[in-house]
Order: structure tokens, then sequence, then C-alpha cells
């Protein structure tokens, strides 16, 4: 069984005449999988991630993950999911200021299940596993470009997620850097998490074992 | 059947847990310390002045009733209410007063007004213009002079008429007399001085006087034809019995006409010092209050500012699976925080200000924690009104804002 399935999913912007950011979609993902998302600029590659992660509603269709559907799922659902089911990556890594890298990773967990002393274990861990166990109370500001999504991607995976959604992962990092966070990527999908990464890098794209091109708020396998 | 949809994924009810949601709250607030201090100025002043001035409002009172001399506070005077009242009725008051629970004891008075004195009868001019009192023995130990030289006179003088005067220092000064023994005149009437005193603890006015005994006080009266005499009755109380009293003595004196006499008792200090710490309060509150809408008003309007700065974080927040209440909470919590804050620096402050006034004038410091406690509660509330607005704005804010870059 998919573990995400799309059924004839769009989203359109009523501005004065609708405008479809994504036209209807059917596609399934499976657990495991590590898909790429490409396509130009203002595509609809983003609006696609967003509904994706439930970060934003459709406007038509039936979303399901796992058995559930999600379109009307109200907010406790949608929480929930985004919470605990999923992880986010973004390209400006969101990490707050003020905080170490270790209450970063534990922020990822604030509103699922796990107390304090267990959120802190598992933030330890998730460090461990992305090799910053060195960096742990580390102001984000002191860290290197890379090094602060390697916490950002710490903080995604750290409830044990089972969708890992990256928006332009490597976008302000530099070649080296890029290089890390992908090999960090291979081995975490190695490891079993889906990953749905969002990329205008076809060298980052094709690492993935699927490949989607959004042109037009099309979406495509290729 | 929907709405437990997360649960049959095998997940958790999102949720934030009260130690979580302060912990996040005082994180946040104390992430910009400067911005955060601006920002409760308004309710830090409003505690501060809350605290500060009623405490020095106690703290002035207490210093009232304690400067509030003790002995004027056991004194009643009983004044005839219209002057031209026949003498009679000061007759035997003492004695009727005397037998009333709260009276220690009680004399009369008789203020003949000023007369010419001298040292001598064949003196030339006027004479030094003196007030002359005439006073009974126990009258005289009322107003208890306070003697540098001699002795008081008692009821034998009274009785006995016996022509004896009490001289206060400055009548004395003026008359060129440092010493008892020596005659004075009063019109054509010698008198032998006895003492002379430098302090009254009752009735100001015999401070620049010659007292004689009751008696001869009345033959003044009556040598000058009368009318100008004004006679009353003075009562030592026990202390705090000078209210009941006065409400009892023209009763006791005159029962037949009791309306035609006035008891004055001192002010109650009680009611004295209820009446400052009235007038205090309600001036300090006005003032606190608007201190208070001024916090409010800043502490929101920073924190609506913010709101722009942080819609991100707050992106991310819900990303993470925060729902909308979860963002309202915490940014209530956060207002809340800083009007808490601000109220506690501010009663610190207005403690502060108290002691430090005390200590400079050496007075007992009088502050009322309920003051204290209610200037951090009104703060708080204070920050959380602030924070609703704030609040629901950034309940909007959707979570693909944590992806827009």
């Amino acid at each position: 069984m998919s573990l995400l399935s799309l059924r004839g999913i769009s989203r359109t912007y009523d501005d004065g005449q609708p405008v479809y950011a994504l036209r209807p979609t059917t596609l399934d993902i499976a657990a495991g999988e590590y898909v790429s998302v490409t396509g130009p600029s203002g595509s609809g590659k983003s609006t696609f991630l967003n509904v994706l992660g439930l970060l934003d509603e459709p406007t038509t269709g039936s979303y399901r993950v796992g058995s559930v559907e999600t379109v009307g799922g109200g907010q406790l659902l949608h929480g929930a999911v985004r919470g605990q089911l999923f992880g986010f990556v973004f390209q400006a890594f969101h990490l707050l200021s003020g905080r170490t890298a270790l209450e970063n990773v534990e922020i990822g967990m604030l509103y699922g299940s796990p107390r304090r002393r267990q959120r802190r274990r598992l933030a330890v861990e998730a460090l461990e596993r992305i090799g910053l166990a060195h960096r742990t109370h580390a102001d984000p500001r002191q860290l290197s470009g890379g090094e602060r999504q390697r916490v950002a991607i710490a903080r995604a995976i750290a409830g044990r997620p089972s969708v890992l959604f990256c928006d332009e992962p490597t976008g302000n990092l530099d070649s080296g850097n890029t290089a890390n966070v992908m090999s960090l990527l291979r081995e975490l999908n190695d490891q079993g998490l889906t990953l749905v990464v969002v990329t205008h890098d076809p060298d980052v794209a094709a690492h993935a074992g699927r490949r989607l091109r959004v042109e037009d708020g099309e979406v495509s396998e290729r | 059947m929907k709405r437990r949809d997360w649960s049959r994924l095998g997940l958790a009810r999102p949720r934030l847990r009260g130690g979580d949601l302060l912990r996040e709250s005082a994180l946040s607030t104390l992430r910009h310390p400067g911005r955060s201090l601006v920002t409760v100025v308004g309710t830090v002043l409003g505690a501060a002045a809350y605290v500060s001035t009623l405490g020095l409002g106690a703290t002035m009172s207490g210093q009232v009733s304690s400067v509030f001399d003790a002995r004027r506070a056991t004194e009643v005077v009983v004044q005839p209410e219209d002057a031209g009242l026949d003498r009679s009725w000061t007759d035997g008051a003492g004695q009727r007063l005397a037998r009333l629970n709260g009276v220690v004891r009680a004399g009369s008075r008789v203020a003949v007004g000023e007369r010419p004195v001298r040292r001598t009868i064949g003196e030339t001019g006027a004479g030094t213009a003196v007030p002359v009192i005439g006073a009974d023995a126990e009258a005289l130990r009322v107003m208890d002079p306070a003697l540098t030289a001699g002795r008081l006179f008692d009821r034998f003088h009274d009785e006995r008429r016996v022509p004896v005067a009490l001289l206060s220092t400055s009548v004395a000064a003026r008359l060129a007399i440092n010493r008892v023994g020596v005659a004075v005149f009063v019109g054509d009437d010698a008198y032998t001085v006895i003492g002379i005193y430098h302090d009254v603890a009752r009735r100001d006015e015999a401070m620049a006087a010659l007292i004689v005994p009751y008696a001869l006080g009345e033959e003044l009266v009556g040598a000058d034809g009368g009318g100008i005499a004004t006679r009353d009755v003075l009562v030592e109380t026990a202390p705090g019995a000078a209210q009941i009293v006065s409400r009892q003595a023209p009763l006791a004196i005159r029962p037949e006409a009791a309306e035609d006499l006035r008891a004055i008792a001192p002010p109650d200090p009680r009611s004295l010092r209820r009446e400052i710490e009235g007038d205090l309060t309600r001036s300090t509150v006005v003032l606190s209050l608007i201190a208070l809408v001024i916090g409010t008003i800043s502490i929101g309007n920073a924190a609506t500012a913010a709101i722009a700065v942080r819609a991100p974080e707050i992106g991310l927040r819900r990303a993470l699976g925060a729902r909308p209440r979860h963002v309202f909470v915490q940014l209530v919590a956060e207002t809340s925080l800083l009007g808490a804050a601000g109220g506690a620096v501010g009663a610190l402050l207005g403690i502060l200000t108290v002691s430090v006034v005390a200590l400079a004038n050496a007075w007992t410091p009088s502050v009322d924690l309920r003051a204290a406690l209610v200037a951090c509660a009104v703060s708080t509330a204070a920050g959380l009104l602030a924070g609703l607005v704030p609040a629901a704005r950034a309940v909007r804010i959707p979570p693909v804002r944590a992806l827009q870059r």
C-alpha cells in the first residue's frame, strides 16, 4: 500500500479568475521511496510540496496518508501528521537563534508526545546520527551553512518521521556542503526514510530513485 | 470517527504542555532582553507608582499617628455654644465629669483676656498686657505646665483665694522676672509668683499667659464688669477614650440642657490616617491606571510589530505540528510574562523607593505586600490583554510561511 496517495489533487488561487498553481494530479508515493521534484521557478513545485506536506489545503481531490483521508481533516489531524509523521527541511534552515543546536533539534518534537527528557535523548541521538555530536551546545550563528542545514535535518528526523520533505535543501550551500548533505540524505533513505526533495539542481535530483517534474502546475514522471 | 483520524495513524494528539509553554515563552521573551525591557517600561512605571505611593502614604500616615501628640489625643474641651451663657454651668462640672469612665481628671477655666500687669504698683504707664487665665487645680493639672522654677498651685490656693500666679517664661521675660517669690500686680491686685513654666502639655494658648486660681480669675472678670470672659472645662481622658468622653460630657455637665454645650475632641488618629490614605489611594490608582494603559498599549504594539518578523518562526512551529491555539497561547503567555516581569520589577522599585525615602527621613517604612501583589497581578492581566490582538493575527499565519524564502 502506498504511503501518500493523491487522487485528482489540484490547487487554484482565486485571483479574480482561478489560476492553477497545481493541475489535478494523481500519483502514489510508497514508503522508502526517494523522490525528487524539479522544475523552473514559478512552475508550482513549491505548491506541490506544500500540498504534499499538509502545509497547504488542496482545492479539489483526495489525499490519503496511509489509510486516512486528509482533505478536510482539520487542524488536529494535520498538526499530528505534520509534527509526527512528516519532517521538514527548509532552504533557509529556520533555526532559532539564541538557542543551542540541541534545543533547536528538541523543538522538532515539542508538539508531539515525548516528554522533555525523552526529547533531549532523541535530540542527542539525532545530532549523533548526522555527525554533529561535538556541536551540541553551539549557537546556530556559530555554525557553518552546512552545519546549520544538518542541524535542521536533525530537527526533522529526531522524532522518527516516516517522510522527510526537503525544499531546496542545498540552495544556500556550497558544493562541498551540498555533497555532504546529499550523502546524509542518501544514508537516511537507505535506513528506510521516505524522501521528497524539491530542487532546481539536476545533480541533486540525480540522487533520487524517482524523479518528478513540475511545469505550469503539471506534475509528470521523468 | 473522523475526529480520531490521527490515532488511526498511530499518532499522538498534538499538544503543548504547560511547562513547555512557559519555557518557550520565557526563551522567546529573553531572546531580546533589551527590547523586552523597553516594552515593559509602562507597566514598570505603573506598578512602581502604585506600590511606592501607597507605601509612602502608609509610611507617612504611620508617621502622622506617631507624631500625633499622645497627650493631645487625651484632651477634651467643653465650651458653651453661646459665649454669653451664665457662668453657673461650670460649677461642679469637674466633679461630675470625673465620675465618667475614661475621665482621668477635669476642671474649669476662665480666660479673662488681656490685663495690664506691672512689677510695682507705682509704675508709670499702662503696664504689660498679658492674657490672664483662671484655672482650678484640676484644670491646671490637665494643662500640665512644665516648671522651670517654683511649684504649681493646688486646691488650697483656689478655695482660700490665695493670690498666687504662674508665669510662662515668655511672660516672665517681658516682666524681667527670673525667680519665684516676687510680686506682680494685675490691675491693682498683688499676686505672688510661685512658679515659672516653659511648656504646657495641653492648651497652647497658656504658653504665653499668667495663670491664677479659678476663683480669683472670676473676681478679675467681676472687677472689669465681665462680658469678655470665656469659660471652658478641660478634661484629661484615658488613652483612646477622648471620642466617647466628648459625646458624654455635655450631658454629664448639664443634663437639663446639654445642647447648650459643645465638646471638642481631637481628631481620631485612625480616621485621620484613613483620610490621608483615602486621598492618596484615589490619586495613585488614577496615576497607575494611566501608566498601565500606556504599558498595555506599548506591549501590544511591540508584540504586533514583532509578528511580521516572527512569521517564519510561527510558520515553522505550525509545520512542526503546532495547532493554531498553541501559537495563540504562546504569544499571549509571552506578553503576560512581560507584564508580570514589568509588574514585579515595578513593585520592587516601589518598595525600594519607599525604603529609601523612609530611611532618609528615619521613618518606619510601611510596605503593603498586598499592593505589590496587586500590582503584579494587574500588570500580568495587562500583558495578557495586550497579547490578544497580536496572537489573533499570528494565528492567521499559514504554515506555508515557513517555506517562503
